[in-house]
């Protein structure tokens, strides 16, 4: 544990979030005054960016709509740009709670981890998601760990944090469209030691979910494709 | 044996095919490196025109009765590889699109963050 203090950025992926954006900040710069925070505004077309504007948020304005990965990806490279040690990603909508922000932070800093993911089914309280989804997440979940051997429930978490080696990967490259799962397939094949922690999250305030029912079937198909084939993939780029 | 008339029809249909590669070329709307794939493709028909008996060795070798259908598998096979090739343009250029989209929303930020500075500030850092 180095003696300087960690310098902790939380990434906050925005789009069309004007319902939610302002209780997520509050509730950080309550719970959690300490930690920097990024709004990464994805070209929203609701008031979503007016709202960062006049409230002097810390944001950035991506100029066309790259999606989760790309938005989280342009988090990342600000992170690495500043500095930072530690970066959190947190949904801008309202379902991660940032109470929980210094559980992810805390095996990281004391060098447990590389990543920490804040997990739903540790404990199983909270929102547990429904339950065709659940089906999906577990069938996810059980094909990154035939992959690569890594055993992670909440496979689709989009609350989690990682150390300074990381922000560099995930700023050189990151899976776009559904990343989170590819996301730790990725972390794996680099070596990552990943840690689950347990979080409760809520069920969305406001606005609409980025992956509808309908999408789920495509969601799946797509993501169990990019799992495996990432590991052919990344042994021939990095022989 | 194909008619002279239809092979001539079709040699100029192949020179007029050729002719608009080259304007395009000429008028740099085309970049050399995407239009190798459709000069390979020109070439193929070409051959195919003025050897026509290689299309009916070809037809028996893969054991297609009738040597316009062997013509129209490997047309609809070269289109495949063409379409493919673009898809594998159009994934690079991506990629590239959403790097470039994250550094101008960065920059932005950063020239956000200067104008808001009090100008003291930004005398101190330029300094």
């Amino acid at each position: 544990m180095s003696s300087k203090p960690c310098k902790v950025l939380v990434i906050i992926p925005a789009c069309n979030e004007e319902l939610n954006i302002n209780n997520v900040i509050i509730d950080l710069r309550r719970k959690v005054p300490e930690a920097d925070y990024i709004i990464v505004n994805d070209c929203s077309s609701d008031r979503t960016g007016e709202i960062c504007r006049k409230n002097g948020y810390n944001y950035l304005d991506l100029p066309v709509n790259l999606g989760i990965g790309g938005g989280v990806q342009a988090g990342y490279r600000y992170a690495l740009e500043n500095g930072y040690d530690i970066a959190i990603q947190h949904d801008g909508d309202g379902q991660h709670d940032p109470a929980y922000i210094k559980d992810l932070i805390s095996p990281i800093i004391n060098g447990k981890a590389d990543i920490v993911i804040g997990s739903r089914f540790v404990t199983g309280e909270g929102y547990q998601s429904s339950g065709p989804r659940r089906l999906g997440i577990n069938f996810l979940s059980g094909l990154i760990k035939l992959c690569c051997g890594v055993s992670i429930k909440d496979v689709t978490s989009g609350y989690r944090g990682v150390n300074r080696r990381f922000i560099q990967i995930y700023a050189a490259e990151y899976a776009q469209d559904y990343p989170e799962p590819e996301a730790i397939i990725s972390a794996a094949m680099y070596g990552a030691r990943i840690l689950e922690m347990p979080v409760v999250m809520h069920e969305r305030r406001g606005g609409t979910s980025s992956i509808s029912a309908w999408k789920s079937i495509y969601y799946i198909i797509k993501v169990s494709l990019a799992i495996l084939t990432y590991r052919p993939a990344f042994a021939r780029r990095n022989p | 044996m194909v008619p002279l008339m239809l092979q001539e029809v079709s040699l100029i249909g192949i020179l007029i095919f050729f002719a608009a590669i080259f304007y395009l070329l000429k008028k740099k709307v085309l970049l050399l490196k995407y239009t190798l794939m459709w000069l390979f493709s020109g070439l193929v028909m070409a051959v195919v025109v003025i050897f026509p008996g290689l299309l009916n060795k070809f037809s028996m070798l893969v054991g297609i009765k009738t040597p316009s259908n062997a013509l129209f598998a490997a047309l609809i096979f070269i289109i495949l590889l063409i379409l493919m090739s673009l898809t594998s343009i159009i994934s690079g250029l991506s990629v590239t699109n959403i790097k470039l989209a994250q550094s101008v929303a960065l920059l932005e930020k950063r020239v956000r963050d200067l104008e808001n500075m009090p100008t003291d500030m930004k005398q101190q850092k330029s300094s």
